[in-house]
């Protein structure tokens, strides 16, 4: 492989990878503040994209109303699904709760699906599709918007937890959930808005990234399971290890694929993170087993 | 002494930077009554972990009738012989009165998958000593009436008498009870010591921490005194109650 | 007096099922439903399975149709490209199935929640990336066909009314099975497990070795389940194996009662039927329709519709018994 080559593929995987940085810290959000497993986040980057394309290319909306638009839609829905099916379901056991949100994920796939159709589509790119070169390698406007966008929202991230009441009491809970509530925290209005922030956050990658990678209603399952490994590196508690994950998972698998390592052809490629999460599980359930017992 | 039933040399356990348990030597008799005081954090939970193999002891070792217990995991020390209850309680509370003291006869029983599915003789006979068994623990307890009831519907002082059951069917030699008394009433405690009798007359040593003073005072043959992870004191009940060292230990605390 | 009752009545209701059943295929009965009621019996094999690891057990497995597809596969691969006998490659895919989940059984069941759930996922989404890709093999996307029919001595399978009296004897056969089991020392000891793992240990119970042999258990009705599935469709596909799919078994256990050996039969009917009729009436909304029933049966009922339903058929029966005895 070539250094051009080799850098065209790190930014391809760059910017993948932030995609799966956000995806990621939707699931590190709401793990952390309620210990709930989202298996629906997936589904928050696909509607992101297809409520955008419906928004800017069938509604006529223009651009930055329509992106806001997508994201409050999407947190607005995130904030239903935690509503109606994870409150209601009163000391539900782990098994529960997760059938619960991969309920929530069929459904929410099933009704996208029903109303976009199967065919995959593309929203218009935020500012023009000319390549820029870069280093030897041809960056496409729309990936540098998905980079930026993870690192401005990371940042955001960043300062709202550690600067305003609400991130400080989000943190709280996600600390010592006893003590959060002590000091007047509300676990469920901090749940809530987890489930809103991660929500939020995905649609804002699965916004960005549609013009790029199109986008269909069925994206959400690997995009979801790709931010939980990200999210999973991270010990499902820091945002930037979660961002880390998420940036190198992705530009591992572009390389594995540029490289066509063995029988690494680009149809292994999703499997890389499934392997890569299984790895992470084997070595985290040494280190829980220890955990639960010294409990 | 005699061989002791339950020997620990210089046993420790650190978590983190926190040394629960403190190159503790202990030295059961079998046949007696022993408890384990001291103030709450004492370790004195985690030394009962230690010795069922709930985890690993980072230092020391111990033996159960001689024979050491290192490597031995949690389910196998049962068969040998130790059985607890906890603090806790821990009943399965998807199953009946019954069931959960039928369970607790799991080490004395063999048959396994093959036996269960195709309903073979053996399986059917062991049923029976099963049954029978746990029905006899039961009435032990004075649960009789309830075999057939979810064991979560009885109150707090008959599930610690459940605990007990589910434990003793296990037919151990020694048998940890881990604050038996907590959460009782006058009348349950003393009910609870005359079992705690009735199972050291069959045969079972018995060994209790506990926080309540008279229920100890009324029944321990020897008393081991715990504090932050280390030994401080044994004798008798009325040898502890007088060392300064436990007194001290216990100043500030709320003595029943 | 109450169980004698009870009893009296199982066997009759029992008995009737069991005659119902046997003559389901037969053209002047319930004939035309005979490929439906094949697919119903190789569901819920796989489905007892899940009922044993996640309702007794209390474990979770979301990639239960890996095991499924293995079976399948095998059975496909061996007797259609290496001429084995099929009964023994139906075999030889139970074991190899078994071995595999004996092998990662270990490792994975010392997570617990939703890190297994997870590992569980992952492990089904490779296997079916393993049956797409490996197409030397597994004929890829597009599948195999050619598959032999089961025979015994000069008799073939040939026919949906035979292959229905096979997939119900195997698929009985299993349900007595499991019900033995729960019923037993080994069933206890799940439970036990489920109650409290630590109470479990305090007993005697090998815990991770349980949680591992029930596992490979599900893993092996699961593969028979497969191998039934390609001797009556003659094709095999990575289409019936995916993600989707894991979730289908995991919808039919919950409808059927987590708990429930028996409901087992009655998820996968129930599931079966309502996603016929909702293909039927609404074409791909009826993944809407499963993503609601999941949420809406943990939510409101976690143990189950069929259990629940036998629960208020219980209440109701008592009501009325007891309305007998007065004078």
């Amino acid at each position: 492989m070539s250094a051009d080559q080799f850098v065209q593929y790190l930014a391809s995987g760059l910017t993948q990878g932030s995609i799966y940085a956000l995806v990621g810290l939707g699931f590190t959000i709401i793990y952390a503040v309620t210990r709930i497993i989202n298996f629906a986040q997936g589904e928050f980057v696909m509607l992101g994209g297809m409520l955008s394309f419906m928004l800017i290319s069938s509604a006529g909306v223009p651009l930055v109303p329509a992106v806001i638009l997508s994201v409050l839609i999407a947190a607005g829905i995130g904030v239903l699904m935690y509503v109606l099916a994870i409150r209601s379901a009163r000391r539900a056991s782990v098994i529960s709760l997760i059938i619960i949100t991969i309920g929530a994920a069929i459904f929410i796939r099933g009704i996208a699906g029903g109303i976009w159709g199967a065919d995959p589509v593309r929203p218009p790119f935020f500012s023009g599709s000319e390549s820029i070169p870069f280093l030897g390698a041809y960056i496409h406007p729309q990936a540098l918007w998905v980079i930026g966008t993870m690192v401005v929202v990371t940042i955001a991230l960043h300062l709202f937890l550690s600067y305003t009441m609400v991130g400080k009491a989000l943190k709280a809970c996600a600390v010592n959930p006893t003590a959060a509530g002590l000091v007047g925290i509300d676990a469920r209005a901090m749940a809530l808005i987890a489930f809103a922030l991660a929500a939020a956050l995905g649609a804002i990658g699965g916004v960005v990234v549609a013009p790029l990678t199109l986008t269909a209603y069925n994206v959400g399952v690997m995009l979801g399971l790709k931010g939980f490994v990200a999210s999973s590196i991270g010990g499902f508690r820091s945002p930037i290890a979660t961002v880390i994950g998420g940036v190198t998972l992705g530009i591992v698998e572009s390389l594995a694929v540029g490289l066509n390592w063995g029988p690494f052809t680009s149809a292994y490629k999703d499997a890389i993170a499934l392997v890569v999460l299984l790895l992470i599980l084997l070595v985290r359930s040494g280190r829980l087993a220890l955990e639960e017992r010294a409990s | 002494m005699s061989q002791p039933i339950l020997e620990t040399k210089s046993v420790s356990k650190v978590f983190g930077g926190l040394v629960a348990v403190d190159k503790v030597d202990l030295k059961i008799e079998a046949g007696k009554i022993t408890a384990i005081i001291g103030p709450n954090g004492a370790g004195k939970t985690t030394l009962f972990n230690l010795i069922t193999g709930v985890y690993p002891a980072s230092d020391g070792e111990i033996f159960f009738q001689g024979k050491p217990l290192k490597n031995i995991p949690a389910h196998k020390r049962v068969a040998l012989g130790i059985a607890r209850t906890f603090q806790n309680v821990l009943l399965f509370g998807n199953m009946t009165v019954l069931e959960n003291i039928m369970t607790g006869q799991h080490p004395r029983s063999h048959y396994g998958f093959l036996g269960a599915a195709l309903r073979l003789p053996r399986a059917h006979r062991e049923e029976e000593t099963i049954y029978l068994n746990a029905m006899k623990y039961l009435n032990m307890v004075g649960l009789g009436a309830y075999a057939e009831q979810n064991a979560l519907s009885l109150p707090l002082g008959q599930q610690k008498l459940l605990a007990i059951a589910r434990a003793m069917a296990t037919e151990p030699q020694l048998l940890l009870l881990d604050e038996p008394g907590a959460g009782l009433n006058l009348l349950e405690k003393r009910e609870l010591s005359d079992l705690i009798h009735r199972i050291r007359e069959m045969g079972t040593t018995v060994v209790l921490v506990e926080h309540d003073m008279p229920l100890v005072m009324g029944i321990a043959e020897w008393v081991i005194v715990l504090d932050s992870g280390q030994k401080i004191a044994e004798g008798t009940a009325a040898q502890v109650q007088k060392d300064e060292r436990v007194i001290s230990a216990y100043l500030g605390e709320e003595v029943e | 007096m109450l169980a004698r009752i009870k009893s009296k009545w199982t066997y009759l209701v029992s008995a009737a099922l069991l005659v119902f059943l046997i003559l389901i295929p037969f053209d002047w009965f319930l004939g035309h439903y005979t490929t439906l009621m094949i697919f119903i019996g190789i569901s819920t094999m796989v489905t007892v399975g899940l009922c044993l690891l996640m309702g007794y057990t209390g474990q979770v497995s979301l990639g239960q149709a890996a095991f499924y597809g293995i079976g399948a596969y095998f059975s496909a691969v061996l007797s259609k490209t290496y001429g084995v006998n099929p009964w023994l490659a139906m075999l030889i895919a139970a074991a190899a199935t078994g071995a595999f989940a004996y092998v990662i059984g270990y490792p994975i069941f010392r997570l617990r929640g939703n890190y297994l759930a997870m590992a569980t996922l992952g492990l089904g989404l490779i296997i079916w990336i393993l049956f797409r890709q490996l197409s030397q093999f597994t004929g890829g996307p597009d599948g195999m066909a050619g598959i032999p029919f089961l025979s015994v001595g000069g008799f073939v399978f040939d026919t949906s009314f035979k292959r229905y009296f096979l997939v119900w004897f195997f698929c009985l056969a299993i349900l007595f099975i499991s019900q033995n089991i729960v019923r037993s020392r080994t069933g206890r000891a799940l439970r036990a497990i489920h109650g409290s793992e630590a109470a479990a240990e305090s007993v005697g119970i090998d815990v991770t070795r349980f949680k591992v042999k029930i596992f490979v258990l599900s893993a092996v009705y699961a593969s028979l389940a497969g191998s039934l599935l390609v001797h009556h469709l003659r094709f095999v596909s990575p289409q019936p194996f995916d993600f989707l799919a894991s979730i289908k078994f995991v919808v039919m256990a919950v409808i059927g009662g987590l708990a429930s050996i028996w409901g087992a039969i009655f998820g996968a009917g129930a599931t079966r039927i309502l996603s016929d009729e909702l293909m039927f009436r609404f074409g791909e909304w009826d993944v809407v329709i499963y993503g609601l029933i999941l949420m809406l049966v943990m939510i409101f009922m976690p143990e189950g519709l069929f259990v629940r339903l036998r629960q208020l058929l219980e209440r109701w029966r008592l009501r009325h018994t007891w309305r007998e005895a007065e004078p």
